[in-house]
């Protein structure tokens, strides 16, 4: 990594490589960067490799090989990473909480970690207790929060020394839409006071509506960077989804013996032929194909399945989301990986050609 | 240097409070010794005439017993306070601070010494309440309890290694009952002389049986250095080789 990389960029990751004991690779090789006060995010599903990436940056983790500079320093030398650990703050997934301690007791506690005096911890608690709006339940065991207001006491315990830096693995899952709310709010007045914000999500509108630009990361490798409008755009347009078979299910197969399977072969070679037609791909949805126009070709598309004789259940004209980017990117929807089964996307993917990946 | 011991003093006045915020921790061990006191001292009560006790009050004899098995147990409580940090995510925390990682540890294992402390002191006051006479006089029961310390640290040292090896809160906490051997192959209720075959020998190999034998010789005898200082002797060094183990188990754990 050239030195001039490690100055432009608050965080400068180089072919970063994680294998973990039993030679599970969580990560294979991923090359990003993240500039001073900009909101960087992470989008994938489980097992994607973000909170492996976020904890190697934050030194809790140790990686395989490659190089990466935090802050400014690079984390291979040793003696720095106290000092890397100054600058960041980090917002966990599991919410690391001393739940027997008061709201309180639990921010002045992490002041005198990060080597305030008694004094300037209590007064930087009362700051951010009123930041995060728990004033009033300051006093109360942290035990006895709730899902957001743990969360927003996790966030400003990281920020009791000012970061340069704020880590977040996924700061609102889990989370009703009145808390995410909240937590977006403060996320976004931290982005405005020039903190550099790194998060990672399952979450394509949190993703969407927060992050100034995006890695798509599947698999332990990144698949697709950029703003979330450039990455939007690339996919050429709108989409038009259509759900084939007179059940209208989109991928369990069918109880008649052709099976959804085979007619969305069939329609997905009919579109792909299309001259208007971009990109077209097969996901938990349905059928998805990129125009340029999606008003205008719908009829065209509608003409196409009629006249050889595929049924269409459904057909819907709509605006591309980070949902289809990834799709488009790795065969699959985020949410097919929950479940922990791969859903027809998974099935089809060697067929379609698709950039296979395990 | 300085900053090192005001790490370590915030990590244990924040694990004393979190160990003390729940009752239950402090008053299960009193309300055990307690029961334990009365019920065996009931029990055994006519066996001092068997001989060879060293005191004609069975309840005297008891008390090294009582001490060493509420330290052995608070041993598998350090693992568990550590384990439930490590599972709340705050153990990351703590590591992710600018602060000496050993700190943690350190910490972590203060207050392990002065729980020991404590339970020891209620077993003492408990077996004084109850008219047991202590030979070694208040500077004896200074030894013993400094004994119970330096004891204590030994098996929160293996508690912490069992709970930094599986990482699992069920292994953990039931690790306690591999604990019971080293608490009862021992001289726990009769002397040494009225022992024989392969339990005697079970209980000389037994380490723990020194360190009880030079709390008993405290409480019944008095001033007997030589098992007082072989008592002293064996808990040091399973202390040392335990710390060393556990420094390093955790050093590589947390790299």
């Amino acid at each position: 990594m050239s030195q001039d990389n490690i100055r432009d960029s608050i965080i400068a990751v180089q072919d970063l490589v994680k294998v973990y004991p039993g030679d599970v690779k969580a990560l294979s090789g991923i090359n990003f960067s993240v500039g001073r006060g900009e909101f960087f995010g992470f989008l994938g599903p489980n097992g994607a490799g973000k909170s492996t990436t976020i904890k190697i940056l934050s030194t809790l983790l140790k990686k395989t090989s490659g190089s990466v500079g935090v802050s400014g320093f690079n984390l291979d030398d040793g003696p720095s990473t106290k000092e890397v650990r100054k600058t960041i703050g980090f917002a966990m997934q599991e919410v690391g909480l001393d739940d027997l301690s008061s709201g309180m007791d639990f921010l002045v506690m992490q002041g005198l970690l990060y080597k305030l005096s008694r004094k300037e911890a209590a007064k930087r608690a009362d700051e951010l207790l009123e930041l995060v709006s728990l004033t009033d339940v300051a006093k109360r065991k942290v035990g006895t929060y709730s899902g957001g207001m743990r969360r927003r006491i996790d966030l400003a315990g990281a920020l009791v020394h000012r970061p340069q830096i704020l880590f977040l693995d996924e700061p609102t899952t889990g989370l009703d839409p009145q808390s995410r709310l909240a937590i977006w709010d403060h996320l976004n007045e931290l982005h405005r006071q020039g903190i550099t914000i790194l998060l990672t999500t399952q979450m394509m509108d949190e993703a969407d509506q927060l992050c100034e630009r995006l890695a798509i990361i599947d698999h332990g490798e990144i698949v697709a960077e950029g703003t979330p409008t450039s990455l939007k755009n690339e996919m050429g347009g709108d989409l038009v989804r259509i759900s084939i078979g007179r059940d209208g299910g989109g991928n369990d197969g069918g109880s008649d013996g052709v099976g959804n399977q085979e007619l969305y072969e069939r329609a997905l070679a009919l579109v792909s032929s299309q001259s208007y037609v971009t990109g077209s791909a097969v996901g938990d949805d349905g059928l998805v194909v990129n125009v340029k126009d999606g008003d205008a070709s719908a009829p065209n598309l509608l003409k196409l399945m009629v006249e050889n004789n595929i049924e269409i259940a459904r057909l819907a004209v709509s605006k591309p989301t980070l949902d289809d980017v990834f799709l488009k990117h790795t065969g699959r929807t985020i949410r097919a990986d929950e479940g922990g089964g791969d859903g027809y996307g998974e099935s089809l993917r060697p067929m379609l050609g698709l950039r296979g990946r395990r | 240097m300085l900053a090192t011991f005001r790490e370590i003093y915030f990590i244990y006045r924040r694990n004393l409070r979190t160990w003390l915020a729940v009752p239950a921790n402090v008053f299960a061990p009193l309300f055990i010794s307690g029961l334990l006191f009365i019920i065996f001292g009931a029990t055994f009560d006519k066996t001092i005439s068997l001989g060879g006790f060293g005191t004609g009050d069975y309840r005297a004899f008891l008390v090294a017993w009582i001490i060493v098995q509420v330290v052995i147990f608070s041993g598998a409580d350090s693992g568990f306070a550590l384990l439930t940090d490590i599972m709340s995510g705050y153990f990351d925390k703590l590591l992710l601070a600018p602060i000496n990682r050993f700190s943690i540890l350190f910490g972590s294992l203060m207050v392990s010494g002065t729980r020991a402390l404590l339970q020891a002191l209620v077993v003492v006051l408990l077996a004084l309440a109850v008219g047991v006479d202590f030979q070694g006089g208040p500077l004896g029961i200074l030894a013993m309890l400094g004994l119970a310390v330096v004891f204590g640290l030994v098996w929160s040292c293996i508690g912490i290694m069992i709970a930094l090896k599986t990482r699992n809160a069920q292994a953990t906490q039931s690790s306690g009952v591999l604990f019971f051997p080293f608490i009862f192959l021992t001289t726990a209720f009769m002397p040494e002389e009225q022992l024989s075959g392969w339990f005697k020998v079970a209980v000389k190999l037994n380490p723990v049986t020194y360190v009880m034998e030079a709390m008993r010789a405290i409480v019944v005898e008095g001033w007997d250095w030589q098992t007082i200082i072989t008592g002293v002797w064996v808990a040091l060094l399973m202390m040392t080789v335990l710390l060393v183990a556990t420094t390093w188990m955790y050093r590589r754990q947390t790299a």
